[in-house]
């Protein structure tokens, strides 16, 4: 038990004295995350509202597909990923590999079905008085989707967070895509991985206390939202 | 003569399955005209009403505005109508932003705070006191009227209500009932209103049509006998006519109450039937004489002081009596026929 107390104990000196090596690996988890989401955002809001929106033929086949994509593992991701951007890869040009873009695109892989399937949902459990009143009330096209949206803002952002949360905790994509190159593109999940290896409690301590109290923040903000809604 | 036609459904059918189906041969509705819609729950007034007012597509049929032909997706026309539901819906967001949604998708800003404001006062809600509410702060009737003047604002050319008092308080009845008679009053907006509170929409529509399973079923004839009423004798109630003819009522809920009389609840007759109690001998002259759809019976039109009154004879009733459009009358029907609306008595 005595590595565990000096690990704890070293991992708060780590973080009071703010050690530029663990800060570097939270900095580098929030630059991908955040870029992750605002990608998955992008992609999966406008995908989601279509899907919860209209009914078509195969709707319920496409949507059954998304939520098996909920369960996506990280390493499969990851494989694919660097099957893609690798130096053989089709895309190996680009460069992607061991980069923070190229981990922000593949975690924006891994949680974008999370935004589609929420946001779909939100949009389906809308009242069904809505479509009528915006119609009547002028609105048509994109004015009709905003304000749709807007109007299930609230579950909008509980995806959001949701797949924010998924984001920060992953390991797989951030280790084979990421590399887990200090000072670059090595993240909290993945030093904590390596230092737990080399027996160094104290940083995986250290850094396992701010990845949970990133994960209360972001619990904390949907347990406000999902009152809020 | 009469106004041009505003909007025009023709052949306009609509089924849900086999278990409904409206068809409506031919509808017109009058520039600047109020027209009323009553029928039981289920008859098809309010999927005619979405019809009309381009938020549900029709199987069959077309509907004209100001005699073109409108494509559902045609914004220029489809914009200039409006409709307000039963239940309607607020959007999730402050009254304020609630009554300007209409106007911030057409981009029109223009003095939008104090338009805002000006038709909240036209709905009886304080801008000061309601303004930045929020939807969920809102009572039933104030969320009705908030609805109501979300419509307003945009001073449509037709304005469609549906039940637009079924759950609102008097006080809100009333309002609503000021705010469209404004509206039509200032703008010209024809409306278009059902409802099952036949002396409300009374007050309102110049033409009540009856919708049955999905037919219009012709107009309706109820009589309707405005207050104000005071107490003769005991429960004996009476209201004067202008022409001194006086009506006799049971006791009203409140002294400004209006009474229904149904047509079947009146006899004429050519002579004056003295020494009735308790009932009421008008003096007037037939105006109309209308065959009815049946062609079992006859709508005869008297006009009593200042008060049209139809009743419905048979044939064989009205070929004994001889009576023509000009022949005076006496328009009989009892104190107690007269019926009254419930919702006087708050």
């Amino acid at each position: 038990m005595d590595y565990l107390i000096s690990g704890f104990i070293g991992a708060f000196k780590l973080l009071l004295s703010g050690d530029a090596e663990t800060y570097s690996a939270v900095i580098t988890t929030i630059a991908i995350s955040s870029l992750s989401i605002v990608l998955s955002l992008i992609a999966g809001i406008p995908f989601g509202f279509l899907l919860g929106y209209f009914n078509f033929a195969g709707k319920r086949q496409v949507r059954a597909v998304v939520d098996t994509l909920l369960a996506l593992p990280t390493v499969v991701v990851g494989l694919l990923v660097y099957a893609f951007i690798s130096r053989r890869g089709p895309l190996g040009e680009l460069g992607l590999l061991f980069t923070i873009l190229g981990v922000a695109l593949a975690q924006t892989i891994l949680i974008t079905p999370i935004v589609v399937s929420l946001t779909a949902t939100a949009v389906e459990s809308l009242d069904k008085r809505l479509g009528m009143t915006l119609a009547t009330l002028g609105a048509r096209g994109g004015q009709l989707a905003i304000a749709t949206i807007l109007e299930a803002r609230y579950a909008v952002l509980i995806a959001a967070v949701t797949a924010y949360g998924r984001a920060i905790s992953e390991v797989g994509i951030s280790m084979m895509i990421g590399g887990n190159i200090k000072w670059h593109t090595r993240t909290i999940t993945t030093a904590i991985a390596l230092e737990t290896g080399k027996g160094e409690f104290s940083m995986g301590i250290a850094l396992g206390i701010i990845l949970l109290s990133l994960a209360l923040i972001a619990n904390s903000l949907l347990i406000g939202l999902k009152r809020r809604n | 003569m009469a106004d041009p036609a505003l909007l025009r459904a023709e052949d306009v059918e609509f089924s849900y399955g086999d278990q409904f189906s409206l068809h409506v041969p031919e509808f017109i509705i009058p520039e600047r005209s109020v027209i009323g819609f009553v029928g039981p729950n289920g008859s098809g007034k309010s999927t005619f009403l979405r019809v009309l007012a381009f938020l549900v597509k029709p199987h069959k049929g077309s509907i004209f505005f100001s005699d073109d032909a409108v494509s559902f997706d045609n914004d220029e026309i489809t914009r200039h109508v409006t409709f307000l539901p039963q239940d309607p819906y607020l959007l999730k967001r402050s009254v304020f932003e609630n009554v300007a949604y209409g106007l911030r998708v057409r981009h029109d800003h223009k003095n939008l705070g104090e338009r805002v404001r000006g038709v909240l006062r036209q709905v009886g809600l304080s801008p000061d006191l309601f303004a930045e509410r929020q939807w969920h702060e809102l009572s039933g009737g104030e969320a009705q009227r908030v609805a109501l003047a979300s419509r307003l604002i945009l001073r449509p050319k037709l304005l469609i209500l549906d039940e637009p008092t079924a759950n609102v308080d008097r006080e809100s009845a009333l309002l609503i009932k000021d705010a469209i008679v404004l509206l039509r009053r200032e703008y010209d907006t024809a409306l278009v209103i059902a409802s099952h509170d036949i002396l409300w929409l009374s007050g309102v529509a110049e033409r009540i049509d009856k919708m049955v399973q999905g037919r219009i079923a012709g107009y309706v004839s109820e009589n309707v006998l405005p207050g104000p009423w005071s107490r003769k004798s005991g429960e004996l109630w009476s209201r004067m006519l202008p022409d001194g003819q006086v009506v006799r009522a049971t006791a009203p809920p409140s002294e400004n109450a209006s009474a229904l009389l149904s047509p079947r609840d009146i006899i004429l007759s050519l002579k004056d039937p003295e020494g009735l109690s308790a009932r009421n001998a008008l003096r007037g002259h037939v105006t109309a004489i209308a065959m009815e759809e049946t062609r079992e019976s006859l709508t005869v039109t008297a006009t009593v002081s200042n008060l049209s009154l139809h009743c419905r004879l048979t044939v064989q009733a009205v070929r004994e009596l001889g009576i023509l459009p000009g022949s005076s009358v006496f328009v009989i029907f009892k104190a107690t026929s007269l019926r009254w609306n419930e919702r006087d008595s708050s």
